[in-house]
């Protein structure tokens, strides 16, 4: 055993004499993530906000409450809505200069009073993805808004849709008067209904408030799992070829006729790997502990979950490079395998940036399925059974790779 | 002791090592002499564990390379002909780690990486990284990387290959010094002075089989006291056959269109009647080489041509 510990320790000094590969497999992933951060406008900077149009064929004070609504709720954060013709808004639209166009059609704000059907129509920018999803999203509460609405208040607005009485030009003041009576008793009504309302908000758990209080965790769970999977890539990649640099340099065939076994030479490179990947990870998600504010609690599982994925997926990337027929074919397989795989995988791009099927496909991926376990190990959702039953797969998985390396490092590869 | 007996192996179609038989002893070396491509380092690869034989039996000390694998491995000691170091690392992290793969620990691997750096005169650039090393000294490491464990056999594949002469002689005289220790030196070449000057016993080996073998006088024997003339030209070679046969004791080795190979004993009194009679063919003559007997006349005498071929 002693073998592995030394063949461990030989490349850990090569490593330290040849550090470009270390600056890669680390630089890369800091680079992407950095500039990944920037486009969107960095940790503190202003978050992306969907250009709304809005072409108000209505004109009714409905529809300006509309407009005025969409700018200034909870979404107002998210849209931000101007006033246009219909025409110049289908021009700007086509130019990509916005999310989307709205057309709130004549009639609207009769139609809603009466509760008749309408159609408001939203042309979406097909260039954009997320912001046309805010915005869709917000028209549909705001559609529900106007339901419940004329549940609670339907026959005070369907009077006052009706307008004056003829020969008048306002409503008179007894019936003001009465609407306001009306409306004070509906709110005294609804009171004991809107009350548990904020209750609700108060039962959610800590973790759940501090979690939505922090939008830099969210920042860490979108991008971190990612960029960590992209640099355990990177680096199981280059480890992996490690074994064409020994096969070039003969120095495999003076393994294979000592009496120090392949086996334990594998099983030092694989602990090589299996340290360098621990480091790399326990930094990272350190470095997420107290910049991003991630809970320590989830560190250690955190850290031995992407150890031992990350660990498998240096054992796929061996069995690759030791069935393609030269160092070069083997480069190009690994490159042309391992960049899809962090596309899809979750490390250019959060799966929460992707369409729902490339997120999907993604989960299937080895390591984009090892970025979705460790993001639900980091928010604390993950289930211990499916947890434990997932390293188990792992561990006969990894074996049995280990071993077709083995077998093929000694039967072969080491005779070329 | 190193013990082959009916060696074989094969590449698909391609016999590399064909039925090949030597013995090997402790304390001296034993030369297998071919030129490149004949099978020589197949059969030490056989004898290393490397490759594994199609058929045959090869044993270390009595310990049988495929049955018993790991301890013919220990006692082995192998220098590759293409360099096998690390070359990011220095020459004394190379022996150690080579040391550790031969089982050595602690204090007695400290101890004999430090001797192996002082018989190879590296001592003083231990520290430094190898591939900051000349051609000549990569060698010697290479060379020392096999003696960590000092091992009772050596294989040494053709170690001069590329080397300069001063680190040739240094190279040679460390083999010698094995030898001299008890060590059973197996050693690879097609460098026929390297062989004379070296081996205490030596085979002749081409296309995988072994066509001589046995000490340096035993196979200068078999060349008889007969120089070796090669003349090259343009020659018809039945008549040429023809008029040679007349020369009393002359051996016709080779007669081809552009070269015609001779064993003739004493060359300066013959060398005129055999000019005289190839005139008389009609052949003409470019090129004229008479050598001494030696290994490299047996080689041409036994396979029509040169070792470097």
């Amino acid at each position: 055993m002693r073998f592995v510990w030394w063949t461990a320790l030989k490349d850990f000094q090569r490593q330290r004499r040849s550090p470009a590969d270390l600056a890669l497999w680390f630089g890369m992933p800091l680079l992407i993530g950095t500039l990944l951060v920037l486009s969107m406008g960095g940790r503190s900077g202003p978050r992306p906000q969907a250009q709304l149009l809005v072409a108000d064929q209505d004109d009714s004070a409905l529809s300006r409450f509309l407009l005025t609504g969409l700018s200034q709720d909870a979404s107002g954060s998210f849209i931000r809505a101007e006033q246009v013709e219909l025409e110049a808004g289908r021009k700007r639209l086509q130019k990509g200069k916005a999310s989307a166009l709205l057309v709130i059609p004549a009639g609207f704000s009769d139609a809603v009073l009466a509760e008749k059907p309408c159609t408001l129509r939203l042309v979406t920018n097909p260039a954009q993805r997320i912001l046309p999803g805010i915005v869709e999203e917000s028209l549909r509460i705001f559609a529900d808004a106007v339901f419940y609405l004329h549940r609670v208040v339907g026959d005070e607005l369907r009077r006052f849709a009706g307008g004056p009485a003829p020969g008048l030009n306002t409503f008179p003041d007894a019936q003001i008067a009465g609407f306001s009576v009306s409306m004070n008793r509906l709110v005294d009504r609804v009171t004991s209904y809107l009350n548990p309302l904020a209750i609700e908000l108060v039962t959610t758990t800590d973790e759940e408030e501090k979690e939505d209080q922090s939008p830099q965790q969210s920042y860490a769970l979108l991008f971190l799992p990612g960029l960590l999977f992209m640099s355990l890539l990177f680096m199981s990649q280059g480890l992996s070829e490690d074994l064409w640099r020994e096969r070039s340099q003969k120095t495999l065939r003076r393994v294979v006729i000592s009496p120090g076994s392949v086996t334990q030479f594998l099983a030092g490179k694989a602990l090589y790997g299996v340290v360098l990947m621990a480091c790399t990870t326990l930094l990272a998600l350190t470095i997420g502990f107290f910049y991003f504010e991630l809970p320590a609690s989830v560190l250690p599982l955190a850290v031995a979950w992407s150890t031992f994925s990350g660990t498998l997926l240096l054992l796929i990337m061996m069995t690759l490079q030791l069935h393609v027929s030269s160092q070069r074919a083997g480069n190009i397989v690994s490159m042309s395998i391992i960049f899809p795989l962090m596309m899809v995988g979750g490390s250019f791009f959060p799966f929460e940036a992707m369409p729902d099927w490339m997120a999907k496909i993604g989960g299937y991926t080895p390591n984009g399925w090892a970025v979705q376990q460790l993001k639900a190990i980091l928010s604390q959702k993950v289930q211990p059974q499916s947890l434990g039953l997932a390293f188990s797969g792992m561990l006969v998985v990894g074996g049995i790779l280990f071993l077709s390396c083995a077998r093929r490092l000694r039967r072969g590869f080491a005779q070329g | 002791m190193i013990d082959v007996k009916e060696l074989r192996k094969t590449y698909g179609d391609l016999v590399a090592v064909n039925n090949v038989s030597f013995r090997a002893e402790a304390g001296a070396i034993f030369g297998l002499l071919g030129p490149n491509g004949a099978g020589k380092t197949t059969a030490l690869s056989c004898i290393s564990g490397l490759l594994r034989p199609d058929a045959g039996h090869v044993q270390v000390l009595g310990h049988d390379v495929v049955s018993d694998g790991r301890a013919s491995r220990e006692k082995l000691g192998v220098v590759p002909q293409e360099l096998a170091l690390y070359e990011d690392l220095s020459a004394r992290e190379n022996l150690r780690y080579w040391g550790a793969a031969y089982g050595l620990r602690g204090k007695r691997l400290e101890d004999r990486v430090q001797a192996v750096l002082e018989l190879i005169d590296l001592h003083d650039r231990a520290k430094e990284a190898v591939k900051r090393f000349s051609g000549g000294m990569k060698r010697r490491l290479n060379f020392g990387c096999a003696l960590v464990h000092e091992p009772q056999a050596l294989l040494l594949d053709e170690p001069t290959v590329g080397v300069d002469p001063q680190s040739r002689v240094a190279l040679l005289e460390m083999v010698k010094e094995q030898a001299r220790r008890g060590t059973c030196v197996l050693y690879t070449t097609h460098y026929m002075e390297e062989a004379e000057s070296l081996c205490d016993q030596l085979a002749i080996i081409d296309h995988g089989k072994i066509i001589a073998a046995g000490t340096l006088a035993e196979l200068r024997a078999k060349m008889g006291e007969r120089d070796l003339l090669r003349l090259t030209g343009r020659f018809d070679p039945a008549k040429v056959r023809q008029a040679l046969s007349r020369l009393d004791g002359v051996e016709i080795v080779q007669v081809e269109a552009a070269a015609v190979t001779l064993a003739i004993p004493e060359a300066s009194r013959m060398l005129p009647s055999a000019l005289q009679l190839l005139a008389a063919t009609g052949a003409e003559l470019h090129e004229t080489t008479l050598t001494q007997p030696n290994l490299e006349s047996l080689f041409i005498k036994l396979t029509g041509k040169e070792l470097r071929e």
